[in-house]
């Protein structure tokens, strides 16, 4: 309907220093504001906090060689053995610790990889359009259709993905689609919105119409897709090494739970059920961690989700 | 005044049209800043078998005063005060589940604001009528069809043909003439038309309004039509109730407000339409902006702040709506007897 | 009916889209054969080449050797790339996929044909069963979006969405195998029954069945909630739905509108929905020990049956091209706006 609800905003234009200045403080007003409401938000942050840590600090905290007890063979959860331990006798809650950095490092390396080579093939589509367009989307096309798994399965008998940065390589290539296609459509609404024909009219250089407006108003969204490209990393190689496709190179969660299911007969008896539950504890907690945090960036960018 | 029988024509050539009585009607919508009035004690009267035309700019309250009369304004909005009496109906607003579902569409046409919008894009105009008939049980969907088909002839168009399209097929006049046809098909007495002739170029603008005009007399309607189009209404309408910051400012025949304008805000809206015959000069803006539903003043009345006339009990009484030889208008200055206001001040 | 016209207006933009799909489905099989052939060809140790070195010292003169190690690959072991390559696909275009290594002399094709039904018939009925779960759930969430229903709908949604698909099959298992044994553990079937169509066996096949069908479900209901909930809200603050409203439409009527509306861009993401389930059935049929593609092309992997592991990398991928051309037809034959078929 035709009523208009006017945002109290403040009636005269701010001078122009300080705009940038008040923006940047009223976005993280608002940041504050979206986080308080539902604390669970909150407790998102903290989480993803706490796993970039455990990434950073968490094989600093053990030694190099984990402490084996050969008396404690798939011991129950305890003091101390919060989770148990494993058919070593290693604590397994140590393991799951330990193991995250090459998870997380994977998981990084590839969301880096992946949104800068959609962010650069979506804005080069979108922005030239024509038989550039064309041609770059039937790659995306391909590249969205071709079934990833299955074929980083056959990658895997001639390639032995040795560090998490090789790893990332090969899971970035294989999984720019989605973003490429996003920041495309995204290209062309703000094209429609006339802001490219705009800036092109004032004289702008390329290279300050995409850094300087076309960029940013995106950046949003390509952070939420780079976080999402991180839990898809991480899944994608703990998958692997859970098929046992993979040689151990080091110990990490994907490792854990092919041991625990194949070798320690998780599904079968419940001594190693903490086995299996840790790792798989680990993971469902990252899941939400990021989810949470995305849902509360959908908010604070996509007003319209705002409700009263 | 239910069953649809297989002549509607004749029939309703024997029904009376009905009144329409809006009494002190208050919409609020719910902000952040507490609920606002978006319509504020608005009495109208639709005497039967006219065409009322509403004006105001956006943001006036006009399309939610359309709403109400079929108790249909969305949330955040909320009908917080008031009755909408409707001759054979009752109170609409105290109308509530199925009652009010009946009554819509059956009783109350309303062709849609961005008409062009207003159709499923899945499915043919023949089978939404259909859903249409199902809905208001009629018995005879072919009399129905049939119906639809001399509607949609009457205003021009190959009926049988437009039936079986999809919205996507249609061009945005046929589409609004669509819209009038699914309020009036059920033969409702009482028909709403919120902004039918916008988005539409002059041509088609002109056609929709003749037909408006002939379909209303010939069935013996009562019709209120809202714009912000002066010219539109200046053709269409018999009286015309002019809008402003939630209340009605002026109401009277058509003729006689347009002719002479007695509240500030009508003259202001009469000057700022550009003449095709004169000079382009003499068509003057109204200076300010209109108010939104949070910059509309808590007290006094709603136009003072761009007022030509403004006077120091404009800011803190609101005029009330004062009915003299069939015209009402709402303000301080012309209002009263000039006699009254001398002796006022006198005091 | 004056429909002729249009109508075969249609029919024409649908078989262009189709054509369209097809050119490039099969532009995908090519490059999928390609990067088989390449692997297996660039394998350390060359296996073709192995297989023939190890039959002629078995005591195969050359030619015979030849012609073995041709038909378990479906090129021959000598001769240089490009002759090898042109011999792959042309094998490829009679469906010769070559022989298995581990299951000695049984043609590839014999052995993905029996794996084929353990794969798609679990994931068309998760399929099915994912989306009327996820989009009677997508409207509830999006009609009680602003109550902690919704939200607690959402946010199972998201969850659902963001977590693999072997944590939804391991949980499942370590649960209702595990702890609360109720359910099987692993495989198809108990062999204590005689295959047919008696009780006990089929009872023995959906008992089984269940917990893998359930964790393919799982795996895509969040998505199908997800689309679901943002297009029924979208679709809300359509003109069209409040002028339905407005026209006193039965609220099952005005329900159908909403939904069918909503649903309709949802047909976009199956073809991606199925291909995921696809890439999951490797997790789910090793999880579950269940015979099908993907345990297929795991085990081919680890007992190094490169022919056997070609080929599976090829089935799948035409399931999912497949998938793909039925999903887009879907979509073009309900939604009546698709006329000329430009932006495919």
């Amino acid at each position: 309907m035709t009523v208009i609800v006017n945002p109290a905003g403040p009636p005269a234009a701010p001078p122009a220093e300080t705009t940038r200045a008040t923006l940047r403080r009223n976005f993280w007003r608002g940041v504050w504001r979206v986080l308080r409401r539902k604390p669970s938000r909150m407790a998102g942050v903290v989480i993803v906090v706490l796993f970039a840590l455990m990434g950073v600090a968490g094989p600093l905290l053990y030694p190099a060689q984990l402490p084996r007890d050969d008396n404690a063979l798939y011991a129950p959860p305890s003091l101390a053995h919060p989770f148990g331990t494993d058919f070593e006798g290693t604590d397994v809650l140590a393991l799951v610790i330990t193991g995250a950095r090459y998870v997380l490092l994977t998981g990084l390396a590839t969301a880096v990889i992946t949104v800068a080579l959609g962010t650069v093939i979506g804005l080069f589509a979108g922005f030239h359009r024509g038989r550039w367009d064309t041609v770059l989307m039937r790659l995306t096309d391909m590249n969205l259709a071709i079934p990833g798994l299955p074929l980083l399965l056959v990658l895997s008998t001639v390639w032995k993905f040795e560090s998490p940065l090789e790893m990332g390589l090969v899971l970035g290539v294989l999984g720019w689609g989605g973003i490429a296609r996003a920041v495309r459509s995204q290209t062309l609404s703000l094209r429609e919105r006339g802001f490219i024909e705009a800036a092109r009219g004032l004289g702008l250089p390329t290279r300050h119409i995409v850094g300087r407006e076309l960029l940013p108003s995106m950046a949003p969204y390509i952070a939420m897709n780079m976080l999402i490209a991180v839990t898809g990393a991480v899944y994608a190689q703990v998958g692997l090494f859970f098929l046992g496709v993979l040689p151990f190179e080091s110990n990490n969660w994907g490792v854990m739970l092919n041991l625990a299911v194949f070798n320690g007969g998780a599904l079968t008896t419940p001594a190693a059920l903490p086995y299996l539950m840790a790792p798989l504890i680990a993971i469902l907690l990252l899941t939400l961690g990021i989810v949470l945090i995305v849902d509360a960036m959908d908010e604070i960018f996509n007003p319209r989700l705002r409700e009263e | 005044m239910t069953a649809h029988t297989a002549t509607p024509h004749a029939a309703a050539r024997d029904m009376e049209a009905p009144g329409v009585r809006i009494r002190d009607l208050t919409v609020v919508y719910k902000t952040p800043a507490g609920e606002l009035p978006a319509v504020r004690g608005v009495d109208l009267t639709l005497a039967p078998g006219t065409i009322t035309g509403v004006v105001g700019e956006s943001g006036s309250g006009k399309s939610t005063l359309a709403l109400s009369l079929l108790n249909a304004v969305q949330p955040p909005g909320r009908i917080a005060a008031g009755s909408v009496e409707i001759d054979g109906l009752g109170d609409v607003l105290t109308l509530r589940g199925e009652d009010l579902r009946r009554a819509r569409g059956r009783e109350v046409g309303y062709v849609f604001q961005a008409a062009q919008n207003s159709l499923n894009p899945l499915k043919t105009i023949g089978k939404q009528l259909l859903d249409l008939g199902r809905s208001h049980d009629v018995e005879d969907p072919r009399a129905l069809v049939r119906d639809a088909r001399d509607l949609l002839a009457r205003m021009g168009m190959d009926g049988a043909r437009v039936l079986d399209s999809y919205q996507h097929e249609l061009s945005g006049g046929m589409r609004q003439r669509v819209g009038i046809m699914l309020a009036l098909v059920l033969n409702a007495k009482v028909v709403v038309l919120d902004e039918p002739t916008t988005a539409l170029d002059m041509i088609t603008q002109a056609t929709i309004l003749r037909i408006i005009r002939e379909v209303h007399e010939e069935r013996a309607l009562t019709t209120l039509v809202i714009t912000h189009d002066v010219g539109a209404v200046a053709e269409v309408a018999d009286d015309l109730a002019v809008m402003y910051g939630g209340r009605v400012v002026e109401h009277g025949p058509v003729t006689e407000v347009l002719g002479d304008a007695r509240h500030p805000y009508t003259r202001g809206l009469i000057r700022a339409i550009p003449r095709l015959t004169g000079d382009l000069s003499l068509a003057r803006a109204l200076p300010g902006r209109p108010p939104t539903l949070g910059t509309l003043p808590a007290q006094g009345c709603v136009f003072r702040e761009r007022c030509e006339r403004r006077m120091d009990i404009c800011e803190t009484d609101d005029p009330a709506a004062v009915t003299h030889d069939g015209r009402t208008v709402a303000c301080h200055a012309t209002g009263r007897p000039l006699e009254l206001v001398g002796r006022e001040e006198l005091v | 009916m004056t429909q002729t016209v249009p109508g075969r207006h249609r029919a024409a933009a649908i078989a262009r889209k189709v054509a369209g799909h097809v050119v490039r489905g099969l532009v995908m099989i090519w490059a999928v054969a390609t990067i088989s052939f390449v692997i297996i060809r660039e394998i350390p140790g060359n296996p073709v080449l192995g297989q023939y070195e190890s039959l002629i010292q078995k005591g195969m003169s050359p030619e015979q050797a030849e012609r073995a190690t041709a038909v378990l690959y479906g090129f021959l072991p000598t001769g240089n790339l490009w002759q090898q390559y042109v011999g792959y696909l042309g094998s490829l275009l009679h469906f010769d996929l070559g022989r298995s290594l581990s299951t000695p002399g049984v043609e590839v094709t014999t052995l993905i044909g029996h794996a084929a039904r353990w794969t798609v018939l679990p994931v068309l009925a998760g399929t099915l069963l994912s989306f009327l779960l996820g989009v009677t759930m997508g409207v509830y969430a999006a009609i009680k979006r602003s109550g902690r229903l919704g939200d607690a709908l959402a946010l199972s949604g998201s969850l659902l969405h963001g977590v693999p698909v072997y944590v939804i099959g391991l949980l499942l298992t370590a649960i209702f195998a595990t702890l609360w044994p109720i359910m099987p553990s692993g495989g198809p079937v108990d062999v204590e029954f005689v295959p047919g169509l008696n009780p006990g066996y089929i009872g023995s096949l959906v008992h089984h069945a269940v917990l893998p069908v359930v964790t393919y479900t799982l795996a895509s209901y969040g998505g199908w909630i997800l689309a679901m909930k943002s297009n029924v809200v979208a679709v809300l603050g359509d003109d069209f739905i409040l002028a339905a409203e407005l026209r006193g439409l039965r609220r099952g009527i005005v329900f159908r509108y909403l939904a069918r509306n909503a649903i309709l861009p949802l047909f976009t993401i199956l073809a991606l929905s199925i291909g995921m389930l696809f890439g999951g059935s490797i997790f789910i049929e090793q999880i579950f020990n269940y015979p099908g593609l993907g345990l297929l092309l795991v085990n081919s992997i680890s007992s190094r049956d490169y022919a056997l592991m070609g080929g599976t990398f090829l089935v799948i991928t035409v399931g999912i091209v497949v998938a793909n051309i039925v999903a887009d037809l879907l979509y073009t034959v309900i939604d009546p706006r698709v006329r000329s078929g430009g932006a495919a």
